[in-house]
């Protein structure tokens, strides 16, 4: 009897081969040679997408099988992970200041000899190096996809109303108010998940905020109260667009999380929505045929201020003790083959990190992508606070009716309170 | 027993002593519970001590996290949050479990059907039951409130720093409830009926007949069960993980969930190992204090 070459054959000739315990809690590793590598997967709306690359890959490479880890809450489960020592093969992870952190710990393995390393757009690797590495000069995640997190708006509504897409706040507040007018939600809102409100705080923060804000308030550590810089002194400003934006959302926003949020904006429930390119794809998951368009947040009256934040939204790693190596790496170097990676950025609506990428060609992201072109990009952040501090939950609770005042003076609070409690390791 | 009558000189006897298998069987649970319980303790007392943030390198940096701990606002508002939520769900709790069981325990129809439904929600997954009362607070109460114009109730209370703690209180107690039924039918059947039927001779009303026999006799299990529902509301995290994740805010973040988010999402795993160490010892001198009480009061009657 011939089977054809699977899992199918392979699970009978592992019992057919001395089915002994062991060998079949092992997968019949041993007895095939084939390498099985843990590969633990962040995003929830790419789980179909990396399921087929797998298949791609296992296909090329016979003698290794990659099973995708899944997990809700992916940086909680990669922490717990840690703690107990378990450290997956290959991973993708957000590449945020969490990422930074365990980065500078010495999680990941360095993958600067990784020819595909020198393909990366400078912009990108240096954003990815300026969270952090273990050593200077390594390089500790390869950018697999970039996202951008600008205003989404429904092309077909806007042109229904006649308004334009704004290029100036004021522009931005009379549009609103337009919408409002005329019965339609200006912004669907989504406070009962708390970190929807961090991509308008990213922005505005971002685009108003003094130059080197950060830098300068972790020089000053607990001293934030009296120090040159502080939340108080310079995102007053910031906080109060944000709130003035939030308080054009929908009644009940306060009930309403971002799966919610997704399906309302996709039937045409609102004119704008205050989300990145990663919400495209599960918003078409619920109407394919909505008319996404894009535009950056216009902080200020002066459009020639408007930039874009943009993150590496999927970082690729290989854990530092990983005990297959060599398979590992060959696992990321087919991730990051251009052809893989732009069907990646094609699929989830992202933005290739590759030089020899294309560049985008999706009709949601055109009002974004000039501003790649002309290197507009400011990084996200949120990714410079400590994750101990809860900023969604502060968000939200200002969002829901709190104060500025209190807020900033919270924020202030908390990152004194963090500076003055973080002590940091004797380096030998 | 000859022992009773033994003069002051007398030694125990040998086969007063328990024979040594009886330790040696002992031993298997003692050695798992070392094991699994006394060397994480332990473990985690060590690393209180340390900067270890759960994963890399790590120093010991002695008693501050301890110190650090005491200028913390956000786990002075959590304790809050916990105390206030543990006493109402308690008081709530006790009072509604004691009455479904004096209920259960009467001659009605039904009552074994009736009892085993009560018993369901101790079963079920607290996630999955917090997920579907997550459902029923935000869309279906809000949506029900509208149709019949109560106005009050039509945005959800879950999304109000004011009223979200309350949403827990309700899961919570629906799911305790059930466990406390039990340990209050249990001790319901072991009165004698012959005091009620005293009682009903003497002419006493039935809530004389409650206050006089019914919670004097039971004293023992309102005593484990005031104990256990303090104890196990103290530790509350999965009802609130389900319902609100500690939000609107930071209005309903327990000490527990602080400890998780804290420890393993902030990276701040020594710190707030410090702050479980402390939070441990707190519960269990309450543990200690309320069993004395209520013990004191048991003896009284």
């Amino acid at each position: 009897m011939k089977l054809p070459p699977g899992p199918a054959r392979r699970a009978l000739r592992c019992v057919a081969g001395g089915a002994s315990l062991a060998l079949v809690l092992s997968g019949c590793s041993a007895s095939e040679d084939v390498v099985t590598l843990d590969f633990f997967q962040f995003k929830p709306e790419a789980v179909a997408n990396f399921s087929a690359i797998i298949d791609e890959f296992e296909a090329e490479n016979p003698g290794i099988r990659v099973v995708q880890n899944h997990v809700p809450d992916a940086d909680t489960a990669i922490r717990t992970l840690l703690v107990k020592d378990k450290t997956p093969d290959v991973l993708t992870l957000n590449t945020n200041g969490r990422y930074g952190e365990l980065a500078q710990a010495c999680v990941f393995a360095d993958l600067s000899d990784l020819p595909v390393v020198e393909q990366v757009r400078p912009a990108v690797s240096g954003i990815v190096e300026d969270l952090g590495s273990c050593a200077d000069g390594e390089v500790n995640a390869v950018p697999f996809s970039s996202n951008a997190s600008g205003i989404l708006y429904n092309r077909d509504i806007f042109a229904q109303y006649g308004v334009e897409v704004p290029t100036t706040w004021d522009e931005l507040i009379a549009a609103a108010e337009t919408f409002e007018a005329a019965g339609v939600t200006p912004f669907y809102t989504t406070i009962k998940d708390a970190w929807t409100m961090g991509p308008a705080f990213v922005n505005l923060g971002g685009a108003l905020q003094p130059e080197d804000f950060f830098d300068r308030l972790r020089a000053e550590g607990p001293d934030v109260a009296s120090g040159e810089v502080s939340f108080s002194k310079d995102y007053p400003e910031a906080m109060e667009k944000l709130t003035t934006l939030y308080g054009y959302g929908q009644d009940g926003a306060a009930g309403r999380d971002y799966n919610a949020g997704n399906a309302a904006f996709a039937s045409g429930e609102s004119a704008m929505y205050l989300q990145g390119s990663y919400a495209i794809p599960a918003i078409r998951a619920v109407n394919p045929d909505v008319n996404i368009g894009s535009f950056p947040y216009p902080a200020t009256n002066s459009p020639e201020k408007t930039v874009v934040v943009s993150g590496v939204d999927v970082g690729v790693s290989i854990g530092r003790d990983t005990e297959h190596p060599e398979e590992a790496r060959r696992f990321v170097e087919f991730l990051m083959s251009p052809d893989v990676v732009e069907r990646y950025a094609q699929e989830q609506s992202a933005f290739s990190p590759l030089a020899t990428g294309a560049d985008t060609t999706d009709p949601a992201l055109a009002g974004l992508a000039p501003y790649f072109e002309d290197n507009r990009i400011i990084g996200f952040i949120d990714h410079q606070l400590p994750a101990s501090l809860p900023l969604p939950q502060y968000l939200q609770a200002l969002v829901l009716g709190g104060r500025t005042e209190d807020f900033l003076a919270t924020m202030d609070r908390e990152w004194s309170k963090i500076a003055a409690r973080t002590i940091p390791n004797e380096k030998d | 027993m000859s022992t009773h009558v033994s003069g002051p000189r007398t030694r125990m006897r040998p086969e007063r002593r328990a024979p040594r298998v009886f330790y040696l069987m002992v031993l298997p649970a003692l050695a798992l519970f070392a094991v699994f319980h006394t060397v994480p303790l332990l473990t985690g007392m060590f690393f209180s001590l340390t900067n270890y943030a759960g994963y890399g390198e790590w120093s010991f940096v002695g008693l501050r996290n301890y110190v650090n701990l005491f200028g913390d606002d956000r786990i002075y508002g959590a304790y809050g949050f916990t105390f206030l939520f543990a006493i109402v769900s308690t008081v709530a709790v006790n009072i509604i479990a004691l009455s479904i069981a004096i209920a259960l325990n009467g001659r009605i129809r039904f009552k074994t059907g009736f009892r085993g439904i009560f018993f369901i929600p101790n079963i079920l997954s607290i996630l999955i039951v917090g997920y579907v009362f997550n459902y029923l607070f935000s869309n279906s109460v809000p949506a029900i409130a509208d149709a019949l114009g109560i106005t009050s109730l039509t945005t959800s209370i879950l999304a109000s720093a004011d009223t979200a703690w309350i949403g827990v209180v309700i899961l919570s107690v629906w799911q305790a409830a059930a466990f406390n039924i039990i340990i209050y039918l249990a001790g319901l059947q072991t009165i004698p009926t012959e005091l009620y039927e005293a009682a009903a001779l003497d002419g006493a009303s039935p809530w004389k007949q409650f206050t006089s026999i019914t919670f004097p006799m039971i004293g023992a299990f309102f005593t484990i069960n005031m104990v256990l529902s303090l104890k196990n509301f103290l530790q509350v995290f999965d009802q609130i993980v389900s319902l609100t994740a500690g939000g609107p805010g930071t209005s309903t973040e327990s000490i527990s969930l602080l400890i998780y988010r804290g420890g393993f999402q902030g990276g701040e795993y020594g710190y707030q190992t410090a702050n479980a160490v402390i939070y441990l010892f707190v519960i269990i001198a309450i543990s200690f204090i309320q069993l004395r009480v209520l013990q004191r009061r048991e003896a009284s009657f």
